[in-house]
């Protein structure tokens, strides 16, 4: 990537981009963070933590009382504990039947040359482009015949349309890159298809399956409307159970807000992992061109 | 010849666990809504060929309202995220102090669900949210915010979730522009900002586009955030789509709105790609 210029060039090169204005950025970007993400973040804090007592009402920009009751409430309702399990494991089913089904066609797209590739490559996008609520509604018309509707299985099966195409993009990215020679000397060296896909593929594609697989995950965990409309109400996600504290009969406030915590923390560990093995150009290969 | 048929069979075998996948799951529901659009193989009442739906969509003054309503949730969203994203990608590329943590920090809405950005809309600016409550003593009254007429809060909370996945994917199409080409601008005396307009902007279009596009898609199928946010009239033909399958069992009709909502996308994408087209001719090769 990085190209070898003289040292004079490079500072010559540089120091237009490095005018003073770094400083200036990074107040600005601070700001815009603290009033972006911090103040909701505070906001929400605060609202998990209103007095049931008391509550919080007009004229008051602080809560007048703080108290746990909501989180020790919320942490002993078996219903959303159930439902961050069920959403965890949806998650994870929804990631391994993603990742399995996405691999042979993303090396076929990376690596082969085919006719009607490019139409493979469409119809492979085409989920992305048809809104997801339609896809839901399909779905449920042939799920209604098929006793899949109200089901977890039912569930994993629809979100998994919406996260195939990005996993297959990423992974076909990843494969792209790895050298024709390192496959056809395996292949040389007597290996057959799954020893190619056990020793080269899968170990050289790993950052893409990390890609993949952390976005598909936490499409998974958030994913509220397809889930909605096919589990709803027997399968309750973390995201239909917040649903019906907003939309419901009446808004809960702060048990809205500490289901959106226990929505968030699992989201946010993810992230933050993720942000030590994701590279953002192997994010953005996934959709940077369509 | 016998390698290359071997060769056909084997793409046919790596491509049929997902294709098939998708042809199962989401090829077929959408043939049959739109054959449902038409009257045919609806659940429940067989009518046999009929346009009856579509006079139903076109005919009724709410869904003629709903569709321009899901256009509109699906374009100004797009054009405020756009706004934010490309200066934000451009001062992200930035050389600042703290650079490693905002790289990091902007992306976190990407992994907030779309009701949680909704619930933070609520608390903040609904009637006696946060705003108000803070501008109530200098004597600003804020308009309805929240379920009002222009969907403002629609907008907010759809562009706050929209604005980082813009600006990673247009970060990325910047970043992969050749940096000697940059020079060469400089060189032949184009300021910062004619650079940026002249060379970056028009070099990242492909990524840009391609985040107006995915971004547009999301905006006009979305059900939850306008439900919770929108104004009660109009209603988006998302919104419209779900009651008429759940609560009034018109699986004719959603069909029909299924089909005219995917139409919009397909066309949003057909021009997607004449677009792109005309500037990898025009610029030599593709941004990426």
């Amino acid at each position: 990537m990085s190209v070898a210029f003289p040292d004079t060039a490079r500072a010559a090169l540089r120091q237009p981009f490095l005018t003073s204005d770094g400083r200036w950025i990074s107040a600005g970007l601070g700001l815009a963070f603290i009033i972006v993400l911090g103040l909701p973040l505070l906001v929400t804090i605060l609202w998990s933590l209103v007095d049931p007592q008391v509550g919080w009402f007009a004229p008051d920009i602080v809560p007048p009382s703080l108290a746990l009751d909501h989180w020790s409430s919320a942490l002993s309702n078996r219903s959303i504990l159930s439902a961050l399990g069920l959403s965890v494991g949806i998650g994870i089913a929804v990631t391994i039947l993603t990742s399995v089904l996405a691999l042979p066609t993303a090396y076929a797209l990376a690596k082969l040359p085919f006719r009607m590739k490019r139409f493979v490559e469409l119809f492979v996008l085409a989920p992305l482009i048809v809104p997801g609520i339609i896809v839901a509604v399909g779905i449920g018309a042939i799920f209604f015949r098929l006793d899949l509707v109200y089901t977890v299985p039912g569930v994993i099966l629809v979100q998994t349309v919406g996260t195939l195409p990005l996993m297959i993009r990423i992974l076909a990215a990843t494969i792209e890159a790895i050298p024709n020679d390192l496959i056809a000397a395996a292949r040389t060296l007597g290996a057959g298809p799954a020893a190619i896909a056990r020793y080269i593929l899968i170990p050289l594609a790993w950052p893409g399956f990390i890609a993949g697989g952390l976005l598909t995950f936490v499409s998974s965990f958030e994913e509220f409307e397809k889930t909605f409309i096919i589990g709803s109400p027997f399968v309750q996600t973390l995201p239909v159970i917040l649903w019906t504290y907003l939309g419901g009969r009446g808004i809960i406030f702060p048990n809205a807000a500490v289901v959106t915590f226990i929505l968030l923390v699992p989201m946010l560990i993810v992230f933050f992992l993720a942000g030590r093995v994701l590279r953002d150009d192997v994010l953005a290969s996934g959709m940077g061109k369509l | 010849m016998t390698k290359g048929i071997f060769q056909r069979f084997a793409v046919a075998i790596l491509i049929l666990p997902a294709g098939g996948y998708l042809a199962l799951f989401f090829g077929l529901p959408l043939m049959l809504a739109f054959l449902g659009g038409f009257g045919m193989f609806t659940r429940g009442d067989e009518t046999g060929f009929t346009l009856e739906h579509y006079r139903a969509l076109f005919g009724t003054q709410a869904y003629r309202d709903g569709l321009w309503f899901s256009t509109y949730l699906a374009i100004v969203p797009t054009v405020v995220s756009l706004a934010v994203s490309l200066p934000l990608a451009v001062a992200l590329a930035r050389t600042h102090p703290g650079q490693r943590l905002f790289n990091i920090l902007y992306k976190v809405p990407l992994v907030v669900p779309g009701i949680v950005a909704a619930f933070v809309v609520m608390t903040m600016f609904d009637r006696g949210g946060l705003a108000a409550r803070v501008l109530a003593p200098i004597g600003v009254d804020l308009p309805k915010l929240v379920r009002d007429q222009w969907a403002i809060g629609v907008i907010i909370a759809t562009s706050w979730k929209a604005v980082p996945f813009m600006t990673l994917i247009i970060g990325g199409s910047l970043g992969a522009i050749n940096r000697d080409i940059l020079s060469a601008a400089r060189t032949l005396g184009a300021g910062p900002l004619a650079t940026f307009w002249r060379i970056q902007v028009p070099l990242a279009l492909p990524g840009i586009t391609a985040a107006f596009l995915l971004t547009f898609i999301g905006g006009m199928g979305a059900y939850a955030v306008p439900n919770l946010l929108g104004p009660v009239y109009p209603l988006p033909l998302s919104v419209h789509m779900y009651v008429n399958a759940f609560e009034r069992n018109n699986w004719g009709l959603v069909s029909a709105m299924g089909t005219v909502l995917s139409l919009i996308s397909i066309a949003v994408l057909l021009a997607y790609y004449r677009a792109t087209r005309g500037m990898r001719t025009a610029y030599g090769g593709e941004a990426r």
